[in-house]
């Protein structure tokens, strides 16, 4: 049955900035009930949560999130779990992990969150292992701590970027850096043991000093997990745009990558284990949700914008707020793809591969049997094995410290 | 009936087009309507590029003194690449109007035009257009046409093609001081042929003058020039619509169709005669067109695709239809490593070029690759013989070689007095040699060079029009080829030479221009997995170089949910790049690589 649907529209203005988007309606949309899922034995282990709003739009940020001037926080929460009951039945037993993202949700007033919280009481089971919410450190209070640790939210991962203002500025961040130690501060006291932050390298204008620097404060406040990421321009977004430009240059390739060894070496010395290519954790602290996303699990996604993967098919609840709003049951899906058994090797290549461990041998045995070019992937794994760019130890294939580094190199000869 | 044949001669925008509508509307032949449409150019590009490729004939009538004038309107090429053409168009006339732009003066394609009419023996009625215009300046122009060509200023008819203004006038000095057609000077029939299209219904149409004897519709005719013999099946003439008519007689105009299949029958300049009873000479002055300007046109395809036929058949197609249309350029099957297959095409000169390549994709629907042009060189080989070449790659053994030719040119430039230096030192940059000054009017002047015509096709009129905003013109003429110092250029990636690549240039600006292409080669390939030199060499000689660091980081920051999807089809989507490049060794070098390289300037 066709239902009335729409397309989103993204403007940016001339100067770059100022991302509008605008509903143009379509009919004709489907649900993940229309979906042919045949959930995994395993079940669905994993729920991820959108909260599409933010503060301000960063100008560099590709992840749907609106800055709602509508008020519509209250009437969001409560269509999230009227969409979390329709999908419950879908996924069968209770998650092994629950990850809210965004947007912001920690823009979500204590109230909204008390209330969600509440709501996904049922989701939580014995099985539960970890409970991650995103925040942006401008917007961590105590009384928010002290609502998600009683709603059973495990860890915090914290938005820090910088700890310099000019970069911060670079990024349309406007938090204080004092506000992240703050944050980390508060979300210990409020029990929450577990605290990653998020940091940027690679900004224009960013020195490996200054990267230095602001990996010796990220030390400082002792996180037992961090994600250091590559600032990276991505298609459409209001920074790309100003960079083709020629409004500003990036940061040399050179620059960039002293910095990730840089980074390798401080977080090896500072006791972190490095497990993907941008992710560091002190023993036993690996993000268990994120490894759903390397391993190729099924996980299954709340909110407009958020992406899921149940049983080999993948899936977008459409981004487009009103819509998801005024729909009811499961929203309306869009980027809908089944893979096929080729394209599954490829994706559980490119995908283990990220992770420093890499695959057992077996498993890559086990997939270069399966698809219909095993001789042409090992022929490829042979030539960046030559290359020094992928290794074999403790019988398992994973990129050496010179493969991290040129990664899509290597798993582009592998999709 | 007395009869007059004449032609207009401008510089472009000087109002060529719009003047000779203006005097067929004057004369009644064209309704207003009609006349809103610039009549005699045809095609959708002239009017786009204000250019006239095709000439075409008119025939209308104008009272004057009380008798019927029959006034035959021979349309001309506008540029100088078709200068040939233009002088055949004007050895069909007995007359010219030479047409000015009141608010522009004498420009350098003024000055070419009115040499050739005077060469061909024409007598000139100076026009000075556009006298509607507020900053119209007739008086003034008129004294530039005095000052440099020699017209009397007070001979100048001033007019408006716009308003009709002096129009009247004009016509009755057509009438009254150009010559009357010669007489025959021999019984048996002699027509010249100054143009000729390619119809798709009827096959070629010529278009002739009758300049002894007459023609008549049944009669089988004889090219002079290749001996190729037609039967006249239709004769007629525009007014401007196509007008059937039986014999078309001594000094009339009009336009034949035979039975004729390709436009190669036919080349402009022969002399018709009758099959059984020719003429004992030719009318004089016929050539073979000479290409000038040689490129390689390849379908803009992948280069993983090349190997496969399918674009390059389009290409093959839409070439030989083209040709059909205008056998003035020439075509050859060319492969090139880096392209695949295409052609090798010869222009007379590079707007002529550049039209074919336009008609091409627009007529011909195919999308094209176009590689820098090069001019054809002389070369004289040590045992004696000589060869000639239009590509590097054809270049012998510099062993062999005793001497390398190259065309060279007759420059002369038009331009305001402060841009004088500027312009003398881009001539002298460009292995010029000075041969004379002279003014125009007050502000402006002319400058004359020789030059070598390579260095002409690279970047030189941007360079002209940037250094004179716009406002210096030029226009050349091949005057034969010299000797000099040239050498050919290989480029090499990773060692290997690129031949796709080479290229023939002065040794004086060897180096310089080697510098530029490996900085633009550099821009253009991706960082690979090791570091990449780039190398110029003459013979074994380096003469520039440049290195391609090695990649130090390619990796995707952020793979999570949402993401995965789209990662993958990023990945492939490099994949499906990496298969459009052509690789050399184990570089990869991207198609817009070539082109950049390829492209003029710095
Ligand atoms: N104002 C005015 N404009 C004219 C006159 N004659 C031609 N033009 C304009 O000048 C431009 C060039 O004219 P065109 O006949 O195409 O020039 P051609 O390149 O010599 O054939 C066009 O925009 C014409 O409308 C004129 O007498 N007065
Ligand atoms: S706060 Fe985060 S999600 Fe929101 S716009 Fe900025 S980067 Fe994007
Ligand atoms: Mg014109």
């Amino acid at each position: 049955m066709p239902r009335s649907s729409s397309t989103l529209v993204t403007q940016i203005t001339s100067d770059g900035r100022g991302i509008q988007d605008f509903s143009v309606p379509i009919t004709g949309a489907i649900s993940a009930a229309d979906l042919p899922l045949n959930p995994p034995s395993e079940g669905v282990r994993g729920l991820y949560l959108h909260v599409p709003f933010c503060f301000h739009k960063c100008h560099y940020c590709d992840f749907y999130s609106i800055v709602d001037a509508l008020g519509r926080h209250e009437q969001f929460v409560h269509r999230l779990l009227r969409e979390r009951d329709a999908a419950a039945e879908a996924m069968g037993d209770t998650p092994e992990t629950i990850f809210v993202g965004g947007g912001t949700p920690t823009l979500l007033p204590a109230a909204s969150w008390r209330e969600l919280l509440a709501g996904l009481a049922s989701s939580i089971g014995p099985g539960l292992a970890e409970f991650t919410v995103e925040a942006n450190p401008e917007t961590v209070t105590g009384e928010l701590l002290d609502v998600l640790v009683a709603g059973g939210v495990t860890r915090i991962s914290i938005g820090a970027q910088s700890f310099q203002p000019a970069h911060l500025q670079t990024l349309e961040r406007w938090h204080d850096p004092e506000n992240v130690a703050r944050s980390v501060e508060r979300a210990r006291a409020a029990g929450l043991r577990r605290v990653s932050l998020d940091l940027i390298f690679g900004i224009p204008g960013q020195t490996v000093d200054d990267w230095a620097d602001d990996l010796a404060r990220a030390l400082a406040l002792e996180p037992d997990h961090l994600s250091c990421y590559g600032l990276t321009y991505e298609p459409n977004t209001p920074m790309t745009i100003r960079l083709r430009r020629g409004d500003f240059e990036a940061s040399p390739d050179e620059t960039t990558a002293a910095m990730y060894e840089l980074t390798r070496h401080t977080l090896a010395l500072a006791g972190y284990e490095h497990y993907e290519i941008s992710n560091w954790a002190r023993p036993g602290e690996r993000c268990r949700h994120n490894l759903l996303y390397w391993t190729n699990r099924s996980w299954w996604p709340l909110g407009p914008g958020a992406a899921g993967h149940v049983g080999g098919v993948r899936w977008k609840n459409a981004p487009r707020l009103s819509e998801y709003l005024e729909s009811s049951g499961l929203p309306p899906i869009t980027d809908v793809e089944r893979v096929d058994a080729d394209g599954v090797v490829g994706e559980r290549l490119m995908l283990g591969l990220r992770l420093i461990d890499g695959l057992p041998l077996g498993v890559i045995d086990e997939l270069l049997a399966t698809g219909g070019r095993g001789s042409t992937r090992a022929a490829a794994i042979a030539k960046h094995e030559d290359a020094g760019r992928l290794e074999r130890a403790n019988g398992r294939l994973r990129l050496t410290e010179t493969g991290q580094l040129l990664a899509d190199l290597v798993l582009v000869d592998l999709i | 009936m007395p009869t007059r044949n004449f032609s207009i001669i401008a510089h472009i925008d000087h109002g060529k087009s719009t003047l000779a509508d203006r005097l067929l509307q004057a004369t009644r032949a064209v309704t207003a309507r009609e006349a809103r449409e610039q009549m005699l150019d045809s095609m959708d590009l002239e009017r786009e590029r204000g250019i006239t490729i095709k000439a075409s004939a008119v025939t209308v009538k104008h009272h004057f003194e009380g008798e019927e004038y029959e006034l035959n309107f021979i349309d001309t090429p506008g540029h100088v690449d078709f200068a040939y053409e233009v002088s055949r168009a004007l050895t069909a006339c007995e007359g010219a109007l030479l047409v000015v732009d009141s608010t522009q003066g004498v420009e350098a394609q003024t000055v070419a035009n009115a040499y050739l009419a005077v060469e061909n023996e024409l007598e000139l009625i100076p026009v000075v257009n556009k006298i509607d215009l507020p900053a119209a300046d007739p008086d003034g122009v008129a004294m530039e046409i005095e000052q440099v060509l020699g017209l009397p200023a007070e001979d100048c008819i001033y007019c408006s093609a716009k308003t009709g203004e002096g129009i009247p006038e004009l016509l009755d000095a057509i009438c009254r001081t150009l010559p009357p057609p010669r007489d025959p000077v021999t019984e048996k029939t002699r027509a010249l042929i100054f143009d000729s299209h390619y119809d798709d219904y009827r096959g070629v149409i010529v278009y002739f003058r009758v300049f002894d004897g007459a023609l008549r519709v049944g009669d089988r005719i004889r090219m002079m020039g290749t001996g190729r013999t037609f039967t006249i099946s239709e004769l007629g003439r525009y007014t401007p619509q196509p007008t059937k008519l039986k014999e078309i007689r001594h000094a009339e105009v009009g336009y034949m169709v035979a039975a004729i299949k390709t436009l190669d029958d036919v080349r402009v300049g022969d002399t018709i005669t009758i099959d059984h009873d020719p003429a004992e000479e030719a009318l004089p002055g016929y050539e073979e067109p000479k290409q000038m300007v040689f490129c390689d046109f390849y379908p803009a395809t992948s280069a993983a695709d090349a190997g496969k036929k399918g674009d390059y058949e389009d290409l093959r197609e839409a070439v030989e239809k083209l040709h059909l249309n205008d056998a003035s350029f020439t075509y050859q099957t060319q492969h090139s490593e880096a392209l695949g297959f295409g052609f090798r095409c010869g222009f007379l000169g590079l707007l002529h070029m550049e039209i074919v390549q336009e008609r091409l994709e627009r007529e011909g629907g195919v999308e094209i690759v176009q590689t820098a042009p090069t001019v054809s060189y002389e070369i004289a080989l040590t045992d004696g013989t000589e060869m000639e070449i239009h590509n590097p790659a054809e270049l012998p053994d510099t062993a062999t070689i005793a001497e390398m030719r190259e065309p060279i040119v007759k420059l002369e430039i038009i331009c305001p007095n402060e841009n004088i230096g500027d312009l003398m030192k881009l001539c002298d940059g460009r292995r010029g040699l000075f041969k004379g000054q002279r003014y125009v009017s007050d502000t402006r002047q002319i400058l004359d060079y020789e030059l070598p015509l390579a260095e002409i096709i690279y970047d030189f009129y941007d360079k002209l029009k940037s250094i004179t905003r716009g406002y210096g013109t030029m226009d050349y003429e091949i005057i034969g080829y010299r000797a000099d110092k040239l050498a050919r250029i290989s480029i090499l990636v990773n060692g290997q030479p690129v031949e796709a690549l080479s290229l023939i240039c002065h040794r004086s600006n060897a180096e310089v221009r080697s510098r530029a292409i490996l900085k633009k080669l550099k821009k253009q390939i991706d960082r690979h997995q090791f570091e990449i030199p780039l190398q110029a060499a003459i013979g074994g000689k380096i003469i520039a170089r440049e290195s391609i660091k090695g990649v130090r980081k390619n990796v995707t920051a952020k793979c999570y949910g949402g993401d995965i999807t789209r990662k993958r089809k990023l990945l492939e989507k490099q994949k499906e790049g990496k298969k459009r490049m052509k690789s050399v060794g184990s570089v990869n070098i991207p198609q817009e690589a070539f082109l950049a390289v390829l492209e003029q300037g710095d």
